[in-house]
This record gives structure tokens, C-alpha cells and sequence, in this order.
């Protein structure tokens, strides 16, 4: 039972940044029907990002020029990340997607690759081939609750990413501009017409997603305190398996689909050998697909899709 | 207007084969020596290393007035390639290599998925090629012109296991490894054989995996937790072993963990912070308390280019030393590229005792190097210290 | 004024060139490289190279800007001149000679023209082993590239699986040769005796591209039902159960992967299996069923309406590609002697996607010419070590906006097109 319960809150914690991301994928995917690609790398920006503000304001409170707690340095780099993190997703829509709105949209899905592969380069060419280790804010203070070992920073991640994902839920039911959304993921050629600006939505759905995934960049620095350029190539490809099998453009499909993949590759590893959890891992995926051919709550293609 | 270009054209083109042309008086000969590097790809850091060590290197060749053989100065020229990580990528360096620019011989490639198909080029070429990382047994075997530069995974392993029977007496051991990764995986495999050798059939409690680029390891760990182990093995490269160690104490593991020489970089601390204080690993050598050439390579590489070296920078050191040390034993090049590549690889398989940084070596017939291991215990000021030594 | 006077004189350049056909063409390349074969050395070196540029001079020119010129006037002088020299002179001759071939027996005509297209590539390659190296795994990517085209352009799915494919062609073809040719310490001693091995060899890889294609029946059978996206997120999950598969059998080595592949792979057989390819993959895709396979991607419910069997369709596009992805992969295994299955993640997956997208969807000549493009490209520009992977990208995308659906999409690769005389056809029109 403890093990159990012990790799629950592992599956909760590895779960969150898959959710997190996978929003991203899904809120784009809801006004454009495409799949930004550069995701994953966004997120490695995020963290990047996340890792220069939090430098920059320990470096300022180190000298003297406010006195902040590390706990507040913590939340002021998710919010100033989020922020900058967001207009380098609306560069890369501007860059890699506008130009090709009424291409197929395998294309995009190609610059959205290509401009991923600048990211990482870039990356690496302008701060060198060493991974960068996220400054530890706040200090890992761990309770055994009987066997069931837990950190502040798991319970954190968790609630934090939860919340994001609440409130993003809560932007798209309640504001105009979540209507917006809505509205234009209702009908993608019609709404237009009627007004609602579709580059301004798009630009904010990537915005958004950026910002979410920097938020889980930043998070992630603080769980896995090692960045380094390729680091969001894998989490990046596995959360977008996750938002499609959340149902394309799914908020709460994206969210339980993250947490699914948490479970799944947790549970896995718990109960077979862990040589073959990716196997296994995936072929569970496989199988839900097959049964479930549209994810979990999204609809059967049909004329929605355009190619 | 057509017509006479295209006639001047072709004349320019017959004089040409009239009149072969003379090669440009060949002032200072050169010796070129390929590097072939994984500068971009999964293992940057690891390029950045080799390429830097190899740097330093010429620096001092040229701080000399070039490589003195047989009394005769020559040129270093060194051709850097990029490798990508990948194994086809390797292959078509390696060819490279050989075939265009003429090398004498090739440092690397470091990684054995790459080094072990490269191999195979070099040895069909003749070339000389010291691969200083790669600990994949194929990397060398059969192939009489291919050199490593560093000790094999069968060594290591029991180095590991005896150490922890001889300083911990412990029975049980768990293993947490990289199934996708040959290094980590064929570590596991000869700790597995050597612990169980030791300590009996089934001591090995728990085996456990994962995928590289993971970061998450809380059920291997949790399971290994369960199991009851007294100690963690764990072969990892130094960006895991900071995950790993961390979340391992995140789970409540309070007991020892020890690695491998892929632990031997300044980034194992700078990443993992207070959490990998008084681990142990064994390895080429110890950073810390080094001296002689050690300490000045260190010191060195330290000041250019403001870390201290990884085990990579130090092998790829060592390995371009020895490689210096076999041309100058040729006695003289005769500027027949093959003929000098033969000499090479017959006075590298000679060289008896060489006083490397990270030890002494003897090349065996396979190529191997015959070396000793250290075990290293990272100090409470996060420095690698000597602890002792473990020789063949 | 003179700018005027210059366009007519490209002008009339053009068309003069427009009447060569492929033959006169292909005999200037042959005439080209024999020449490089034997003056190239003493030309480089009167123009000041240090010796025959590898790649067109690429490789050259990028560590040492200043021998461009050099460079360039060697192109100039080895390939250009010659190659335009005997196009233009043997035009009318050749014409009339292609339009007797042409007219006589077209299966003449294309042996011929091979032969020296083959001919030219041979030579090519015969001045440097790399020049080799490079140019079969680029024939092998094209193999690789139009394979994927089929499902990815002409069937107008994500497809991710192909490294996956490829991996099951490669390791399937090369544990044939392993276990039967190859004294191994895996697989123990050799079973046959090594020398009719490489006439077993090409049964070794259609039983690597049959593995290949029995694996496509996981992603096959699941297309029934979905398509798009899900059907992308399918085949990834493949490419990793295959990765992970290879990875936990022990037998073919694991991670550390499967080697000593015996040398069989040199340039006429993997030629030949190139030729082989395309030759079958444009009969597949102008054939009824890649028809069938267009109107699957248009519109599969109207295509169902209109009497095509969509499931046997999709059912034969994924086995059919991933057949020649095997077949790939085993040439690939051959060529390198070696595999492991790190080699077919993500990386290869953005590689060849890149290919295809480059080239173009829906045609054969993209995919030529975005395999070649890629991966010469790669190799040309590799003294530029980082910013390679900020240049190559970065065309990427300019081609993707300017040419969303690649450089040459939707073109139909016409055989009889290719060879016809030229003047012939001027008439015609």
C-alpha cells in the first residue's frame, strides 16, 4: 500500500508537466487545428528563461538592492517567465505559422520542427555545451508520512500546475476573449467573418501555451534541477501524444491525458520490469487508441479536418 | 561572345592537362591529425571536452615550433569534425577523414555507438584511431588499428563491486542503469555478474532501468527503496547521477550510493550541490590533491576555459599524448601517408608504460590499455579526493 | 540597356539547352567527371587547390573563404563547361539517336540510360571513398524519403513510423546475413560459406523489408478507424515500442547494437535497389490504387461513396512503404555495418520528415530531389560544425513559406517524358 501510495505522488508530480505542456499543444490546436511542434522547445526556453530571472534576482537581492524571500523570487520568475516566455511563442507563430495559415498543415507542422531544431541550436551555440543547474529557491524539506515519503516541492508542483490549469479553464469559460477562443474553435471559417480577429486569437492561444509551458519549465527546473538544450525534445514529443489522446483541443481532455501519461509510465515501471516500460508503456497507448480512436474527449474526424 | 568564352575555356582547360600543374612548393610538411567529436547532438558537452583538450594540445605543439620527429620539425594541423551524435554521422567523418584530408590518425569518436562502427572504417583504412571514451569491447577487437584510451567495463565493474564488499561488507546491492545507453547498460551488466560472484546468487535485489533523457526515476527508485538494498549502483553520466541522487534522498534513501567513472566532471557537483557529498565512484583519476602533470593539465584546461576538465577532456589529453609519443618514436615520416600510418599504429602497439594523466598504460593486443582505477570520494567541499587505488 | 541584351542572351541560352535531351546530358556528366578522373588533380592544383574538391567545393571553400574563386573556377571548368560543351554539340546527333532508341524498344532506351547514368556516378565516386560514402547514403535516403512520400504525400498522413521501419528492415536484413555469413560471437559460426552470400544478399533484405511490412500492420489495421493526428500519435507510439523493443533483445545486442554486417552493400546494388525503388513506387503511385491512395486523402468518405476500398487501400499504402523503409534500412545497416537502435529515434524521424516536406508532397522528383538536397547539404556544410543546424532549418522554413507543399510537389515522374528526344517533342507541340 505504501508503494502505492508513494508512486501515486510520483505519477501526480511527473504527471503535472506533461499536463502543462500538453495545454499548450491543446489551446493551439483549438484555434488553428495544427500542432505547434516548437512546444517542447518553448518549454527548454521557458526553463532557460526561468533559470536567468531567478539568477538575476538572487543576484540582486544577494547585493543589496531589495530584500525578497526565495519564496517570492520563486513566484515573481514563474510570473516575469511567463510573460517573456509567451512573446517567444507569438514570435514563433508569427515566424513559423502565419505565413502558412492556409497551407497543409503538414507544413506547419514542419517549420514548427525546423524552428524547434533553431531553438536548441541556438541555444547552444550562444551558452556552450554545459548543462545549467536551476537555482534551489526553496529548500526540499521531506515528510514521512508513514512509509510515503513527500516533498514541499511535490506538493507544489502539483497545486501549482493544477491551479494553472483551473484558471486557464476558468479564462475560457468566463472572459470574452476565452469566448473568442471558443467561438473560433466552434468554427474556424465562419467565426472570422464575424469579427473576431483569427490572428490575434492565434496569437494569443500560442501565448498562453508558452506561457504555461515556461511555467512548467520553471517548475520542472525545480524538480529536475538539470537544463540542459535537448531537454525538451522527449517531454515535448510525450505531452503531445498526451494532448491528442486528451482529445484535440480538450482542456480537461489535455489535463487528465497528462496525468494519464504520468500514471501510466509510473505504474508500468512499478509493475513490470522497468527495462520494458517504454514497450509497455506505449503499447497501452496504442491499445487506447485503438478502442478509443478519438481520444477521450474528442470527436470523430469528420469535415472538421483540413489538409 | 558565346564562342570565344566557351574557346578560352577550353583552352585554359588544356593547358591544364598539357601542363600538370606543380604543386605549391610544400614549405613546412604537415602532419594532420582528425578529431572526430560529438559537438552537436545528445552530447555536447562531451564534444566541447575533446575538442578543447585537443586544442590545448596544439597550443603546446606550436608553443614548440611544431612536432619534432626524427629531428625534423613538422606542422600540426588539426581537423575538427562534428560528429552529431550520430552513428552514420560518425562513419562519414571517419571517411572523411581518411580519404579527404589525409590524416595521419583520428582522436574518438568518444561514444562506443559511434566509435565502434568508425573503428571499422579506420581498420579497413589502416588509419590509427584512439577512441578515448568508448568502453564497448567491440570498439577494439580484432581491429589492429584501433587504440582506446581508457579501461573497459569488465574491469570497472568488479573494481566497484570489491570495493563496496571490501569498505562497506554489505550483501545486498541494487543497480539503476540506462537500458538505452550501451555504456551504463554493459556497466550494470559486470557489476551484476561480479556482486553476485561475490556475494552469492540473488544479491543483486533489485535491477532496475530506465530510457535516456528520463528525469524522472521516483518508481525505479521507489522500488529499489522496497527492496531492501544497502547500496545503489548506479553507472550514470553526471546530469543523471545529480537527478538520481536527489531523488533518491527525496524518497528517503539515507544509504550509500556509488558510480562510475561517468561521474568524473566538475558539472556532477555543480549539479547535484550538497546531496552527492561523500558518495563514492571509482574512475581515472582524482581531481582533487592531483599533482605533477595531472595537476598542471588540470590547473591548465581549469584557467582556459574556466571549469575543471571532465574524465573526457582528460582521456582525450592523454590519448593525444600517446598518439604524440608513437609518431615520435616512428623515427621519421616519409610523407607517404600510408606508409607513415603503418608506422604509427606498429609503434602505439609498442609504446610500454606510458605516463599518462590518468595513469599509467600498456596498450594489450586488442588496443586495450592495461590501467589502473581510483576510487574517488567527493568531499564535504564537493572536491573529488583520492581514496585508493585498484590496479589489474 | 545591357541588362536587356543579357536576359535575351540567357534567353536563348535556355532554349538552345531546352532541345538536349537526357541523353546528351547524362554523356556531359560522363564526360565531366572521366575528365576530372584524369586532369582534376592538376587543374585543382593549377587553380591553387590543394587538391580535387570533394563536394563541389563546399567543404573547401567553408574552412577557407579565400580559395572560393578557386573553388568555383573549378566547378566552372571540370563540370559546368564540359557538361555544357558536349550537351550542346551532341544535341541534334543524340536527339535523333534517343529518337530511335525511343521509338525501337523502350526498355533499351532506359537500360541505356542508366547505364550511364551509373556510369557517371561510378566514376564520380571513384576519386575519393567518401565521395562513395556519401553518395550511397544519399541514394538510400531517397529510397527512405519516397517511401515515406507514399503514405505522407500521396496517402496524406502523419506518418512517424518510418524510422521504426526501418530499424525492423535493418536489424531483420542484417540478422539474416549475421547469422548465416558472419563467424559471430552473438550468433556463433557462419552457416553458409561467404561466397554465395551476396547473391543471398538480396533476398536478406526483401526479408527485412517483409518484417518491416508485417510491423506496418500495427499501424496499418489501427488507420481503419482514426486517422490525422491520432493515426500520427500511432505511429510514434510504434517508433518507440520498436525502439524499446530492439533495445530489450538481448540476442541482437541491445543497446550496444549489432555489427561486423558483412561488406556487400557497394555501389551497383545499392544503385540498383534505388532504380529498383522508384521504378516500383511511381508504377505503385500511378496505378489505380495511388489513385485510389489520392482520393483516400481528398475525401475518404466521398472516396468510399465512389467504390474505393479505403481499408485495402490504406492496408497496402503502409505495407507497401513500409516494405521499401525496410528495404532502406537493411542498405542502410550494410552500408554502415553497423546498427543500433539509438539511430532510429526522433533525430532520424526529423531527418527524413524534412526530406520529404522539402522535396515536396506527392511526387517523385521531390523526393529526389529533397533526399539529395538534405543530405548532401548535410555534408557539404559541415565545416560550419554548430550553425549547420541554424542554416539547414532556417531553408527549411523559407521553403515551407514560399513552397508550403515542398520544391517540386504534385509532379508526375513521366518516363517516357524523360527520354523522348527533344526536338521530337518540340515538334509535337
Amino acid at each position: 500500500m505504501a508503494v502505492f501510495l508513494q508512486n501515486l505522488i510520483n505519477a501526480l508530480q511527473w504527471g503535472s508537466f506533461y499536463a502543462l505542456i500538453a495545454l499548450g499543444y491543446s489551446m493551439v490546436y483549438s484555434i488553428l487545428m495544427l500542432f505547434n511542434f516548437a512546444h517542447g522547445d518553448i518549454f527548454m526556453v521557458g526553463a532557460y528563461i526561468g533559470f536567468g530571472v531567478s539568477t538575476a534576482l538572487v543576484a540582486l537581492t544577494a547585493m543589496g538592492a531589495f530584500a525578497l524571500p526565495n519564496w517570492l523570487i520563486l513566484v515573481l520568475t514563474i510570473l516575469f517567465s511567463m510573460f517573456l516566455t509567451s512573446f517567444v511563442g507569438m514570435i514563433v507563430e508569427r515566424v513559423g505559422y502565419r505565413p502558412l495559415r492556409d497551407a497543409p498543415r503538414a507544413s506547419a507542422a514542419i517549420t514548427g520542427l525546423m524552428i524547434g531544431i533553431i531553438l536548441e541550436t541556438g541555444n547552444l551555440a550562444l551558452l556552450g555545451a554545459q548543462r545549467i543547474s536551476f537555482p534551489p529557491l526553496i529548500r526540499t524539506a521531506t515528510y514521512d508520512l508513514g512509509g510515503v515519503y513527500v516533498t514541499n516541492k511535490k506538493i507544489m508542483i502539483v497545486v501549482v500546475s493544477l491551479g494553472l490549469a483551473l484558471a486557464l479553464h476558468q479564462f475560457i469559460r468566463r472572459t470574452r476573449w476565452g469566448m473568442a477562443i471558443r467561438a473560433m474553435a466552434f468554427d474556424y471559417v465562419v467565426v472570422p467573418l464575424m469579427g473576431v480577429p483569427l490572428n490575434k486569437m492565434a496569437a494569443l492561444t500560442f501565448g498562453l501555451g508558452s506561457a504555461l509551458a515556461a511555467a512548467a519549465g520553471i517548475l520542472f527546473g525545480v524538480a529536475y534541477p538539470v537544463l540542459d538544450p535537448y531537454m525538451g525534445i522527449l517531454i515535448g514529443w510525450k505531452a503531445f501524444v498526451a494532448a491528442i489522446l486528451g482529445g484535440r483541443g480538450s482542456i480537461l481532455g489535455a489535463t487528465l491525458a497528462g496525468f494519464l501519461m504520468g500514471f501510466i509510465e509510473i505504474f508500468v515501471a512499478m509493475v513490470f520490469p522497468s527495462t520494458l516500460r517504454d514497450l509497455i508503456a506505449y503499447s497501452i497507448i496504442l491499445l487506447i487508441l485503438v478502442f478509443r480512436p478519438h481520444g477521450f474527449f474528442g470527436e470523430p474526424y469528420s469535415a472538421r479536418l483540413r489538409l | 561572345m558565346c564562342k570565344r568564352l566557351l574557346l578560352v575555356g577550353m583552352l585554359a582547360l588544356a593547358a591544364t592537362f598539357l601542363f600538370p600543374g606543380v604543386r605549391g612548393a610544400a614549405a613546412v610538411p604537415t602532419i594532420r591529425i582528425g578529431i572526430n567529436a560529438p559537438l552537436t547532438g545528445d552530447i555536447p558537452k562531451v564534444g566541447e571536452g575533446t575538442k578543447y583538450a585537443a586544442q590545448m594540445w596544439l597550443e603546446d605543439i606550436n608553443a614548440a615550433g611544431g612536432l619534432d620527429v626524427g629531428g625534423k620539425k613538422f606542422k600540426v594541423e588539426l581537423i575538427i569534425e562534428d560528429n552529431e551524435s550520430k552513428a552514420e554521422s560518425a562513419v562519414t567523418v571517419a571517411t572523411k577523414l581518411i580519404t579527404e584530408d589525409e590524416v595521419l590518425a583520428i582522436i574518438g569518436p568518444q561514444a562506443s555507438k559511434q566509435a565502434v562502427p568508425a573503428g571499422e572504417v579506420a581498420n579497413n583504412y589502416k588509419t590509427p584511431m584512439i577512441s578515448p571514451w568508448s568502453t564497448n569491447p567491440d570498439t577494439t577487437k580484432d581491429r589492429p588499428y584501433v587504440f582506446r584510451g581508457c579501461f573497459l567495463d569488465p574491469f570497472q565493474g568488479p573494481v566497484a563491486a570489491n570495493f563496496i564488499k571490501d569498505e562497506f561488507g554489505f550483501k545486498k546491492a541494487a543497480v539503476l542503469y540506462d537500458v538505452a545507453s550501451d555504456y551504463p547498460k554493459g556497466l550494470a551488466e559486470f557489476f551484476k555478474k561480479a556482486w553476485e560472484e561475490i556475494n552469492g546468487p540473488g544479491s543483486v535485489v533489485a535491477f532496475e532501468s530506465f530510457t535516456t533523457k528520463d528525469v524522472d526515476f521516483s518508481s525505479q527508485l521507489t522500488k529499489i527503496i522496497q527492496s531492501g538494498a544497502d547500496v545503489l549502483f548506479t553507472p550514470q553520466y553526471y546530469n543523471e547521477v545529480a537527478l538520481i541522487v536527489q531523488q533518491a534522498h527525496q524518497l528517503g534513501w539515507d544509504k550509500p550510493i556509488v558510480g562510475s567513472d561517468s561521474w568524473g566532471s566538475a558539472e556532477t557537483v555543480k549539479l547535484c550541490g550538497k546531496d552527492c557529498y561523500g558518495l563514492f565512484f571509482s574512475t581515472h583519476y582524482a581531481a582533487a590533491g592531483a599533482t605533477g602533470a595531472t595537476k598542471e593539465f588540470i590547473d591548465r584546461y581549469n584557467a582556459k576555459y574556466g571549469y575543471v576538465p571532465d574524465d573526457v577532456g582528460a582521456l582525450t589529453w592523454d590519448s593525444m599524448r600517446i598518439l604524440q609519443q608513437a609518431i615520435q618514436d616512428t623515427g621519421g615520416l616519409s610523407g607517404d601517408v600510408k606508409k607513415d600510418r603503418q608506422a604509427v599504429r606498429d609503434a602505439l602497439a609498442k609504446i610500454k608504460n606510458f605516463e599518462g594523466i590518468t595513469g599509467k598504460m600498456t596498450f594489450t593486443e586488442d588496443g586495450d590499455p592495461i590501467k589502473c582505477a581510483v576510487i574517488v570520494r567527493i568531499s564535504d567541499k564537493g572536491e573529488f579526493e583520492f581514496y585508493k587505488s585498484v590496479c589489474p | 540597356m545591357q541588362a536587356t541584351s543579357d536576359k535575351r542572351w540567357f534567353k536563348r541560352l535556355g532554349r538552345s539547352f531546352s532541345q538536349v535531351p537526357l541523353l546528351g546530358w547524362l554523356l556531359g556528366a560522363l564526360v565531366a567527371v572521366a575528365l576530372e578522373q584524369i586532369g582534376g588533380l592538376s587543374l585543382a592544383w593549377a587553380v591553387g587547390l590543394p587538391k580535387i574538391p570533394v563536394l563541389f567545393g563546399f567543404l573547401m571553400a567553408l574552412k577557407k573563404p579565400l580559395l572560393v574563386p578557386s573553388a568555383l573556377l573549378y566547378v566552372v571548368l571540370i563540370y559546368v563547361l564540359p557538361i555544357g560543351v558536349i550537351a550542346r554539340v551532341s544535341a541534334s546527333p543524340l536527339n535523333r539517336l534517343a529518337g530511335k532508341l525511343f521509338s525501337s524498344s523502350l526498355v533499351i532506351s532506359v537500360v541505356i540510360h542508366l547505364g550511364l547514368l551509373y556510369a557517371t556516378l561510378h566514376v564520380w565516386a571513384g576519386i575519393s571513398d567518401y565521395r562513395l560514402l556519401v553518395l550511397k547514403l544519399a541514394l538510400i535516403a531517397i529510397l527512405l524519403t519516397l517511401s515515406l512520400n507514399v503514405v505522407n504525400g500521396y496517402m496524406g498522413e502523419f506518418s512517424c513510423s518510418h524510422p521504426g521501419f526501418m530499424a525492423l528492415g535493418a536489424y531483420g536484413a542484417s540478422i539474416c546475413t549475421v547469422v548465416l555469413f558472419v563467424d559471430d560471437k552473438l550468433f556463433g559460426s557462419a552457416l553458409l560459406p561467404a561466397a554465395i552470400g551476396p547473391f543471398f544478399f538480396p533476398l536478406a533484405l526483401i526479408l527485412g523489408g517483409l518484417l518491416a511490412a508485417v510491423g506496418a500492420l500495427a499501424v496499418a489495421i489501427p488507420s481503419f478507424r482514426t486517422r490525422g493526428d491520432y493515426l500520427a500519435i500511432i505511429s510514434l507510439a510504434f517508433m518507440f515500442i520498436v525502439k524499446s523493443m530492439i533495445e530489450n533483445l538481448e540476442i541482437v545486442g541491445g543497446p550496444r547494437g549489432l555489427s561486423s554486417q558483412p561488406d556487400w552493400a557497394n555501389l551497383p546494388t545499392v544503385f540498383l535497389w534505388t532504380v529498383a525503388g522508384i521504378w516500383i513506387i511511381n508504377n505503385f503511385v500511378r496505378s489505380t490504387i495511388g489513385k485510389a491512395l489520392n482520393a483516400v486523402r481528398d475525401n475518404e468518405m466521398a472516396a468510399d461513396a465512389m467504390t474505393v476500398n479505403t481499408r485495402r487501400t490504406k492496408f497496402i499504402a503502409f505495407c507497401f512503404a513500409a516494405f521499401w523503409a525496410g528495404i532502406a534500412g537493411g542498405l542502410f545497416a550494410h552500408v554502415l555495418r553497423y546498427v543500433n537502435p539509438s539511430t532510429f529515434g526522433i533525430q532520424k524521424l526529423a531527418e527524413v520528415l524534412a526530406m520529404v516536406y522539402f522535396g515536396g508532397l506527392n511526387s517523385v522528383y521531390g523526393s529526389i530531389v529533397g533526399a539529395l538536397g538534405i543530405s548532401l547539404l548535410g555534408e557539404a556544410l559541415r565545416p560550419l560544425e554548430i550553425f549547420k543546424w541554424i542554416i539547414i532549418p532556417l531553408l527549411l522554413i523559407l521553403v515551407m513559406i514560399y513552397r508550403p507543399t515542398g520544391l517540386i510537389a504534385f509532379r508526375e515522374f513521366d518516363v517516357v517524358k524523360l527520354l523522348q528526344s527533344k526536338q521530337h517533342s518540340e515538334k509535337g507541340v
